[in-house]
């Protein structure tokens, strides 16, 4: 019994543990919006940051913040007032020239304290010179480097623009899309195996584990979709690695269409993996050429974060790799069951007759 | 080498049958030319990048339409002959073949009727050939191969439509882009990989086809 089933129990205890740790795990502390976000030259400037998962007022002692403009100069403030945990005004005594000579500089702003560590917002401030002149700006350019930074004690998941308490959906949408491909590589297994063996009972593992593929399929459609209305402002909007994928989930329909018009269950099994086979094939351009042709607003394309690099962290890779076996374990075992209930329906059958 | 041979044999009698019946040619020639016709009599002054996305779809129709008859317009016996007499392999890649060449002569005049109708927007006309190389030969593949799946089926045309479109979208979508280049539309980015891509997806399915066929086409 335990031998047999211990796949299924650690699946389920995979999947419990991405549940729990995955919802439960706070966010790292970052900064939510800045405001006024842009500034002129010569100004001395009050901004109110507004943070999340902060803790600024038990912090105050400590806290600094700077303007960033590159690696090596940045601009650090003259004063911090803290309005309540999450709100702060900082005080920038931006000088008359910047050292660039751009019009419109944009800014990172960077927070830091010894309770929270740092967190810094990209482009978050937009300075407009009044007029431009590098060389003065470089003489006038006080440099205050950003030193000493803090990092955040305990375990948690990195904080995102835009995406923020999302980010725990890549246990979902993106685990349940690697389940799904998995699933479709065993398939592609037994149909390879039943056309050299002949025997129908790999014909009925390869449609159960498609037919698991596919729910988890729609599933990481309908995850990804919610994903994309938090994000990108609509369920759907046409980029193409969501076609792509209604695509891939079309192929996937046609299957069960074409099983659906054999009467005879040799030339239905046959004709079913020789189908998948080759559908199979032609998805690999599907999922790796085309996203690669087009623009597209889904990681991976345009600097939008993606797997790797540093958007997934070590604390994220925790929990993401065991959802991904978790996912694939709890969908083998669906397709088991499923194979076993058509077995048993067919044994059904020849005993009628 | 003796299936050589057997595909020669097979193309040439391919071949024969649609020279002395004429049907499929003019029939599918018709179908390109009253598509033609709509479409410009509905538009009236067509866009370079919509005359594009209109070519493409109007090819990507009459290609099935050609191809969809290619093992059914035998029946059983007849097949069944053939068999007998050459490899399998043999029989499908005649028959690829065949199709390829009806599609590039389809596509090419596809283009002289919209010229005819309209002024020619193809500023590259070598790389729009290349296009329309590349295109026969992957619809001609995919079609086939799916035409056969389709053909031991019952309602083989329905079926022929959601099996192989689907299949079909990422060599549409470069054709377009690469068309799309020849027109002027784009700078061409890309371009040699975008012809390595089409290159390599047909290969890729022309290769999977041909491991698969011999386990296709026996009843």
């Amino acid at each position: 019994m335990i031998n047999k089933s211990w796949w299924k129990i650690l699946g389920i205890v995979l999947l419990i543990y991405a549940f729990t740790v995955g919802m439960l795990v706070p966010l790292k502390p970052g900064i939510l919006s800045v405001s006024p976000a842009s500034l002129r030259t010569g100004q001395s400037a009050q901004v109110k940051v507004l943070g999340y998962n902060s803790n600024y007022d038990k912090a105050k002692a400590s806290l600094r913040a700077w303007l960033k403009l590159d690696e090596e100069k940045a601009l650090q403030a003259e004063s911090i007032e803290v309005l309540n945990d999450r709100e702060l005004m900082a005080s920038f005594q931006i000088p008359d020239y910047l050292p660039v000579s751009r019009r419109v500089q944009d800014f990172t702003i960077v927070v830091d304290n010894e309770i929270d560590g740092y967190s810094l917002r990209p482009s978050a401030v937009v300075v407009t010179q009044d007029s431009l002149d590098p060389s003065m700006g470089q003489q006038l350019w006080v440099n205050q480097p950003i030193e000493d930074l803090h990092s955040k004690e305990g375990m948690t998941f990195p904080f995102r623009n835009i995406l923020e308490e999302g980010i725990r959906n890549t246990y979902f949408h993106v685990a349940l899309w690697f389940a799904m491909l998995f699933l479709f590589i065993g398939s592609l297994t037994y149909s390879i195996r039943f056309l050299r063996k002949q025997d129908l009972d790999w014909d009925r593992r390869a449609a159960a584990t498609t037919q698991v593929g596919t729910l988890l399929g729609i599933l990481g459609l309908i995850t990804g979709a919610i994903w994309a209305k938090y994000t990108w402002g609509a369920f759907w909007s046409w980029d193409v690695k969501q076609n792509m994928t209604a695509i891939a989930l079309l192929i996937y329909l046609a299957y069960f269409i074409l099983r659906s018009s054999f009467e005879d269950p040799e030339k239905r099994a046959r004709i079913a993996a020789v189908y998948n086979i080759f559908a199979f094939v032609a998805l690999i351009p599907l999922i790796y050429v085309i996203p690669r042709l087009t623009d597209s607003l889904h990681p991976g394309a345009g600097g939008n974060p993606a797997l790797g690099g540093e958007d997934l962290d070590n604390t994220m890779r925790m929990v993401f790799y065991p959802a991904i076996i978790g996912w694939t374990l709890l969908g083998y075992w669906m397709a088991s069951l499923s194979y076993r209930a058509e077995r048993l329906r067919q044994l059904v059958l020849e005993e009628d007759e | 080498m003796d299936i050589f041979r057997q595909i020669i044999i097979l193309f040439r009698k391919d071949f024969l049958l649609e020279f002395r019946m004429g049907y499929a040619i003019s029939g599918i020639l018709l179908y390109v030319c009253s598509t033609v016709f709509i479409v410009y009599a509905a538009f009236i002054d067509v866009e370079p990048a919509v005359w594009n996305i209109l070519f493409w779809i109007i090819i990507l129709f009459a290609s099935v339409n050609a191809i969809v008859k290619s093992f059914v317009q035998e029946n059983s016996q007849q097949q069944l002959y053939y068999y007998s007499l050459a490899h399998p392999i043999a029989v499908f890649l005649s028959k690829v073949i065949y199709n390829a060449l009806l599609l590039m002569v389809l596509s090419l005049l596809t283009w002289l009727a919209f010229g005819f109708v309209s002024e020619n927007p193809v500023q590259d006309s070598g790389l729009f050939m290349l296009a329309l190389f590349l295109g026969s030969m992957g619809f001609a593949t995919t079609f086939t191969f799916i035409a056969a799946i389709a053909g031991k089926a019952d309602n083989n045309s329905t079926l022929m439509a959601i099996l192989s479109f689907p299949l079909v979208i990422p060599i549409i979508m470069t054709l377009i882009k690469m068309s799309g280049t020849a027109l002027g539309l784009s700078e061409g980015q890309n371009l040699d990989n975008d012809i390595l891509i089409l290159v390599a997806i047909n290969m890729i399915l022309l290769s999977m086809a041909l491991i698969l066929y011999p386990f296709l086409w026996r009843d």
